[in-house]
């Protein structure tokens, strides 16, 4: 705006400058010496600074990107570690439940088994301890009643045993003893 | 006390019994006295106890055999006793009783009985004896009551027992 603005004063005002676009003549040579002074100043000096420093850059990035490939090699590395891992302790659950699923059954069978024979002897010690205890009470009344017995015969007998019965087994002796020859 | 000494005194008794004239009389009566002693316990000790003075066991024994016994046995029982041979008076006893009956060409034949026997009895079992046996017996008879009832006679090593004893013994083993 204020370039049309200073070009409509120069319009109006010609004797300022001879081209309303351009500057003086000697303005350009100056100007443009000292723009390619500072231009080859540029060059020079600053130039080389840039280019290491693109350089530098450059590496950097290379680097970075080197040190990324790595990373990402690595990273596949321990993925498939990891995976590798991964089926190992799926093939290691799957063999420890396989264990596990044959030992339980590996001892529900002993289990059963064991179950079965204890059962068994149980019964038959029962048997035998019902057996003798039938025996043991029979043989308990059976010595009872002999001893009863014997108790109750050997009474009756002692008092059965007067002096006719005495003479009797006497003289039945001597009758069986000499008649033994 | 040994066998040899044992001998030593029944052949001792032996000759007095002998030498007296009683000898049957005399071994029947020892035999009946042992036999008394091997039942009674405290017969058997009182004779034997050394701290009982020695006169006052002969005592014990003539005031047991007194009346009971010839003159001639009281003194040889008390002589056994006196010279402390009172546990061994059995075995004496038997030996002279041995003796005697071989004097005699005879047998010893033991007999229990619960009662005593009669004379007649005695002599009658003796003849049954000697006819089953085979043999020439001396009988000594022993009143023994734990038999209850019966006799059972012992001549050498063979045994007849009809006693109510055994019998019930036999009874009770097969009830």
């Amino acid at each position: 705006m204020n370039l049309i603005v200073t070009a409509l004063f120069a319009v109006e005002d010609p004797s300022q400058t001879h081209n309303w676009l351009l500057p003086e003549t000697a303005e350009i040579i100056y100007g443009g010496l000292a723009s390619t002074i500072v231009f080859v100043g540029l060059y020079k000096f600053a130039g080389p600074m840039v280019k290491k420093s693109m350089k530098a850059r450059t590496e950097k990035i290379q680097k970075e990107l080197d040190g990324a490939s790595s990373a990402r090699s690595k990273s596949e590395v321990d993925a498939a570690d990891i995976r590798r891992a991964l089926g190992d302790i799926e093939a290691e659950r799957k063999k420890i439940l396989a264990e596990a699923d044959t030992q339980a059954a590996a001892i529900l069978v002993d289990g059963r088994a064991r179950l079965v024979k204890e059962v068994a002897e149980l019964e038959a010690k029962a048997v035998a301890d019902l057996s003798a205890a039938r025996g043991r009470s029979g043989e308990e009344l059976r010595g009872e009643i002999a001893r009863l017995s014997s108790a109750a015969i050997s009474s009756a007998v002692a008092a059965s045993l007067n002096d006719r019965a005495q003479q009797d087994l006497i003289e039945g002796f001597i009758k069986s003893v000499g008649a033994s020859k | 006390m040994s066998d040899a000494r044992i001998e030593a005194y029944s052949r001792a008794l032996f000759e007095v019994a002998q030498a007296e004239g009683n000898l049957n009389i005399v071994e029947d009566e020892l035999f009946r006295m042992a036999r008394a002693i091997e039942a009674n316990e405290k017969l058997r000790s009182t004779l034997t106890d050394a701290t009982i003075p020695v006169a006052r066991r002969q005592q014990v024994v003539e005031e047991l055999l007194g009346g009971k016994a010839s003159n001639t046995s009281i003194q040889l029982v008390s002589l056994i006793i006196g010279a402390g041979r009172g546990r061994e008076l059995p075995a004496i006893v038997d030996r002279l009783v041995q003796r005697a009956s071989s004097e005699q060409q005879r047998e010893v034949a033991e007999v229990r009985s619960a009662v005593a026997l009669s004379d007649d009895q005695t002599k009658r079992l003796a003849e049954a004896l000697s006819k089953s046996t085979g043999r020439k017996l001396n009988l000594k008879v022993v009143v023994d009551p734990s038999i209850l009832g019966g006799l059972v006679a012992t001549v050498g090593d063979e045994v007849i027992d009809d006693t109510v004893r055994t019998r019930l013994e036999q009874l009770k083993t097969r009830i």
